[in-house]
C-alpha cells in the first residue's frame, strides 16, 4: 500500500515541465503569499520572543550564574578567611597559653624570692633584736656593776672616815698638815 | 651687758694705772671711780661694769682660803706668809675649820688649790674606783 501523496507524485511525474510543477504545488497547497506572510509572521514573532523573552531570559540566567559564581567566590572567600580566622584563632590561643604559662612561672618565681626575701628580712629582723636584747642587757649588767662599785666605794669611804675621825691624834693631824704645806713649798 | 672693745680697754688701761709695785693701790682705785663718775665720760658705765669685774676677777686670785679639820695653831699664819712669798701679799684671807674635812687642810688661792685633808684623799678614791669600774 503506498502513501496517498505518492501518488500524486507519481501521478504528475508522465505529465514533466515548469507548468507540470506549479500544478503540482498548487495541488499541494502551496502559496507564495502564504509562505512570506508566514515567513514574516516567523521572523516577527522569532524577533519579538528574541527581544521579549529569550534575551530578557539569558540576561536573568547570566545575572543568575554571575551571582551564583560571586556567591561561589565569596564562600570560598568567605571558607578562606574561616580557615585563616581559625589558623590566627589557633595562633593566638597557643600564643596565650605560651604567655599565660610563662607568667604562672614568672609569678612562681616572684612567689618564691618574695618568700626567701620575708624570710631573710624576719632572720635579719630577728638577728637584730637579739642583739639589742644583748646590748641593753649588757648596758643594764655595766649600770650595775658601776652602781654596785660606787655603793662599795661610798662604803669603804664612809667607813674609813669614820674610822679615821675616831683614829686620828693630834700629831697625825699635825703631820697632815705639814705634808700639805710641803707640798706648797714644792709647788715652786 | 655687753661691754665696746673701746670701753674695755680704757677700762683696762685706768685698773692698771690703779696699781703700784704690782700691787693694787685701792685709794688710786677709788680716785678714779670716783672721778668716772663725777666727770661721766662716753661709755663711763661699761668702763666702770669692767673695772668692777676686773677687781672681782683680781680678788679672786689673791684671796687665800685655808680650811683645816682642826683649828691651827698658828692661825694659818705660816702658809698665808709661805703664799705672800711665793705669789705676793692675798688681798683678803679665809680661814675656817671644817671637821668633816676629817683631817688635814686644804689650801686654795685664785683657781688653785692643795688639798691634803683625808676627805680629799677618800674622794679621790671614790673617784679612782668609779673610774676604774666604767673604764
Amino acid at each position: 500500500m503506498t502513501h496517498p501523496i505518492l501518488h500524486l507524485f507519481l501521478a504528475a511525474a508522465p505529465a514533466g515541465g515548469v507548468a507540470a510543477d506549479k500544478h503540482m504545488l498548487e495541488q499541494l497547497g502551496f502559496s507564495w503569499q502564504h509562505l512570506l506572510s508566514q515567513m514574516i509572521v516567523f521572523i516577527l514573532v522569532a524577533w519579538a520572543l528574541k527581544r521579549f523573552a529569550f534575551d530578557p531570559t539569558i540576561e536573568m540566567l547570566e545575572a543568575r550564574r554571575e551571582k551564583i559564581r560571586e556567591s561561589m567566590a565569596n564562600a570560598e572567600k568567605i571558607k578562606k578567611e574561616l580557615a585563616e580566622a581559625e589558623a590566627m584563632r589557633k595562633e593566638i590561643v597557643a600564643k596565650a597559653n605560651d604567655q599565660a604559662a610563662k607568667i604562672v612561672a614568672e609569678a612562681h618565681a616572684a612567689a618564691e624570692a618574695q618568700g626567701e626575701k620575708k624570710l631573710q628580712e624576719a632572720i635579719a629582723e630577728a638577728e637584730h633584736m637579739i642583739a639589742k636584747a644583748k646590748e641593753a642587757i649588757e648596758l643594764d649588767r655595766q649600770k650595775m656593776k658601776a652602781d654596785l662599785k660606787a655603793e662599795i666605794a661610798s662604803l669603804v669611804v664612809k667607813t674609813t672616815a669614820a674610822v679615821a675621825a675616831k683614829v686620828l691624834t693630834p700629831d697625825d693631824q699635825r703631820r697632815l698638815n705639814s705634808a700639805t704645806e710641803a707640798q706648797l713649798a714644792s709647788k715652786n | 651687758m655687753k661691754i665696746s672693745r673701746e670701753a674695755r680697754q680704757h677700762a683696762k688701761q685706768i685698773y692698771r694705772a690703779c696699781h703700784a709695785g704690782g700691787q693694787l693701790d685701792a685709794e688710786r682705785l677709788r680716785k678714779a671711780v670716783q672721778a668716772l663718775i663725777a666727770q661721766k665720760p662716753r661709755h663711763y658705765i661699761p668702763i666702770l661694769e669692767r673695772i668692777r669685774k676686773l677687781l672681782e676677777l683680781e680678788t679672786h686670785a689673791r684671796t687665800v682660803r685655808i680650811e683645816s679639820a682642826v683649828p691651827l695653831p698658828d692661825q694659818g699664819q705660816s702658809v698665808i706668809d709661805q703664799l705672800a712669798r711665793q705669789y705676793g701679799p692675798a688681798m683678803a684671807t679665809d680661814i675656817s675649820v671644817l671637821p668633816e674635812l676629817i683631817g688635814g687642810m686644804r689650801i686654795s688661792r685664785g683657781s688653785d688649790v692643795w688639798d691634803g685633808t683625808v676627805l680629799g684623799r677618800l674622794n679621790q678614791l671614790r673617784l679612782s674606783l668609779t673610774a676604774a669600774e666604767t673604764a
